[in-house]
């Protein structure tokens, strides 16, 4: 019992960092409609930001989230006008390949700039262990949990609210039309992708205390972030972070009552159950929405 | 008449020029570039160290070596690129590869080529267990550092504790690709040979980000004595969760990887390190007596490369490219069967060289004087403490400073 409570602590744990890194994948793919393969080497780019800020500024990660969100911002606007957008009519697959690349390019010269050294940034207030009710989880942790939380309620509020919002969740609907009512949807795209990008970049500053950088962290996070955006539903943000929990929690217990390495096993498996039964995602409405 | 002298002074400088300029190639096969860049380069920067000591010395028989790098992310492009060194660049000996699955691969191309292959850092088995004729390696083998961890157990950490080591529980965990798989495949046999009781094994993904569910199974399975083959991430990761999950076993042994780098003990921390125990190729606080040059050796690299060695990677490519160029000096010319002789009649004792080992080849090209040595993280620092000749501090019990 002890060890099941303390499992699935860690579990929504796990799967607040992982909602917090999918969430700005959800956005990209359910807006732009460009599967990003780049996201975590966006990841790593701000956690390598973030490294800097702390050695060079002597900056706590939770206050460089600031500067590293508007980066991450210009850095997905960027590629977006100057990769995605030129591609924007070429066939989906044209897209992906243009990604990729963009990630194996972000890989090698991370490694140039930086080498292959392990980089960590010491940070003993988000290491600190909170015991709630005899159980552990850290400091960092709850702190992305609560970031979670507030940034995709953020994000609704956004979308509901504001009249950018709007524009982005008719662009979403339906690209040809909101072209039709005057929006701008080539300059919607350039905000949506650097939204995503923002997110990721909030992400990073956050994990980066619990995290050690190198030039490959982003391929740790990806796989996972792509499972659990496809099982939320692909554009849904409420599913992207429910998906987060499930994975979070599966991967924690399986980890425990099956075998560590076989996790990912268990949650590809239930994975490709919900694609073969339920195709749309588990929070998936079919085509539209956000 | 003079006419005539002239015409000889003048063909006694051409020859003397071409003389001072002739070249050897020698091929460096090494993951420049890629996740094993960090140990790839740390590899070669040995070898380095050892053709500039060479040529220095003036060369390889009389010649000036010249080093061509291939660069091999992974296997495929390792077959490339030794295709590359072997046809193109006709290089006469390949050296190389720090990462066992390139040096699988690589070898593969040198053997059918007739290139001499000298493997310094790569420690899986069947790269010498193939009777290949053309590949040699100086360095000891994944089942030298599965037994050292094993034995371990009985020789120093029970005794330390002043215990009977098969009342100990012993925990192996290791990452799951073919590197930790291997190890623990070793530790498993020897495991049992020895009477050593193994209360779980588990494997589990280098690329995980959480490794709770492992620590907390060791804690159910009340483990004492836990033995990690491990990269640098997941050790990291699980240090730091370890001490989170309030888990403190009496002695924790990793296989070399991501136990011995600065940087790991930096991420983790000196305090929360302290004690961890690693088996791993000769790093450099290890007795002089045991492994003469060995201070020499961090001297020279100092001097290079404005730092101090990020692991002891470095030091076994350049003990092992020493032990193969002078055999290539010895050899009458740099023909592979000519090559084979000579390194076949190296004859070095134990504690003859920088790493502390010796060199004697078997049949197959492996060195049967090589073997890991036992070292402990103490203050900050990765020092040798057994065997008791090499030791320059006495085994510590416990993890953690706290």
């Amino acid at each position: 019992m002890d060890v099941l409570v303390q499992l699935l602590l860690n579990g929504i744990m796990l799967g607040s960092m992982y909602a917090i890194i999918s969430v700005g994948l959800t956005l990209i793919f359910g807006i732009v409609r460009v599967v990003n393969f780049a996201h975590g080497e966006f990841l790593m780019i701000g956690m390598y930001a973030t490294y800097l800020l702390a050695t060079k500024l002597g900056w706590h990660p939770y206050v460089s989230a600031v500067p590293v969100v508007v980066l991450l911002f210009c850095v997905g606007a960027l590629v977006q006008r100057f990769i995605i957008q030129p591609l924007l009519n070429a066939d989906e697959h044209i897209q992906i390949f243009a990604t990729v690349g963009l990630s194996t390019a972000l890989v090698n010269l991370a490694l140039m700039i930086f080498g292959a050294d392990l980089y960590s940034v010491s940070t003993p207030s988000a290491r600190q262990s909170v015991s709630l009710g005899g159980y552990t989880v850290l400091s960092g942790q709850i702190v992305i949990l609560a970031c979670a939380l507030a940034l995709v309620a953020g994000l609704h509020l956004f979308m509901q609210k504001t009249p950018l919002g709007r524009a982005i969740r008719a662009t979403a609907q339906n690209r040809n039309a909101a072209l039709l009512m005057g929006v701008r949807v080539d300059r919607i795209y350039i905000i949506s992708f650097g939204l995503g990008a923002a997110c990721v970049g909030l992400a990073s500053a956050l994990v980066m205390p619990l995290f050690p950088v190198t030039p490959t962290i982003g391929s740790y996070f990806v796989l996972t972030a792509f499972v659990v955006v496809v099982l939320g539903g692909m554009r849904s943000m409420y599913g992207a972070f429910a998906g987060a929990m499930i994975i979070g929690i599966v991967d924690s217990l399986s980890g425990y009552y099956i075998a560590p390495d076989l996790k990912e096993v268990v949650y590809f498996a239930i994975f490709i159950l919900i694609l073969i039964f339920k195709p749309t995602g588990l929070f998936g409405f079919g085509r539209g929405t956000e | 008449m003079k006419v005539l002298t002239r015409a000889a002074l003048a063909a006694v400088l051409t020859l003397s020029a071409t003389q001072a300029f002739a070249q050897v190639k020698i091929g460096a096969l090494y993951p420049f570039s890629g996740g094993l860049a960090l140990l790839g380069d740390e590899s070669f920067r040995g070898l380095e160290i050892a053709i500039e000591e060479r040529n220095a010395a003036g060369g390889l028989k009389k010649q000036k070596i010249e080093i061509v790098k291939g660069d091999a992310v992974e296997p495929n492009q390792a077959v490339g690129e030794a295709r590359r060194l072997t046809s193109v660049d006709k290089v006469p000996v390949i050296f190389g590869t720090y990462s066992s699955s390139l040096s699988i691969a690589a070898t593969q191309v040198a053997e059918l080529a007739g290139v001499p292959y000298f493997e310094l850092g790569a420690i899986s088995d069947p790269i010498t267990e193939r009777g290949f004729k053309n590949v040699y390696r100086t360095n000891p083998t994944a089942r030298d550092f599965a037994s050292r961890m094993v034995d371990a157990i009985g020789e120093a950490i029970a005794p330390a504790l002043g215990v009977d080591a098969k009342s100990l529980k012993v925990a192996i965990i290791h990452e799951d690709s073919l590197y930790g798989q291997t190890v623990a495949g070793y530790q498993t046999a020897r495991a049992k040979e020895k009477g050593v009781n193994v209360v779980e094994t588990l494997p589990y993904s280098a690329k995980s980000v959480d490794l709770t569910p492992v620590i907390l199974r060791l804690k159910t399975a009340g483990a004492d004595v836990v033995l990690q083959t491990s990269y640098q991430n997941d050790t990291v990761l699980f240090f730091r969760q370890m001490k989170e999950q309030g888990f403190k076993p009496k002695a924790m042994i990793g296989a070399g990887g991501g136990y011995s780098l600065r940087d790991t003990m930096l991420a983790i921390g000196a305090e929360h390190m302290e004690g961890a125990l690693n088996v791993d190729f000769t790093q450099f606080r290890t007795n002089p007596k045991a492994a003469p040059g060995v201070d020499d050796f961090v001297k020279k690299y100092q001097a290079k490369y404005g730092t101090a060695p990020r692991s002891g990677h470095s030091l076994a490519n350049y003990m092992g490219a020493l032990v193969f160029l002078d055999a290539m000096e010895k050899a009458p010319d740099l023909k592979a069967a000519s090559i084979r002789t000579a390194v076949m009649a190296v004859d070095i004792p134990v504690g003859g060289t920088a790493t502390g080992w010796g060199a004697k080849f078997a049949e197959s090209g492996q060195n049967g004087r090589a073997v890991p040595f036992l070292m402990q993280w103490q203050g900050g620092e990765l020092v040798t403490v057994f065997p008791a000749d090499a030791a320059v501090a006495k085994m510590k019990v416990g993890i953690g400073t706290n």
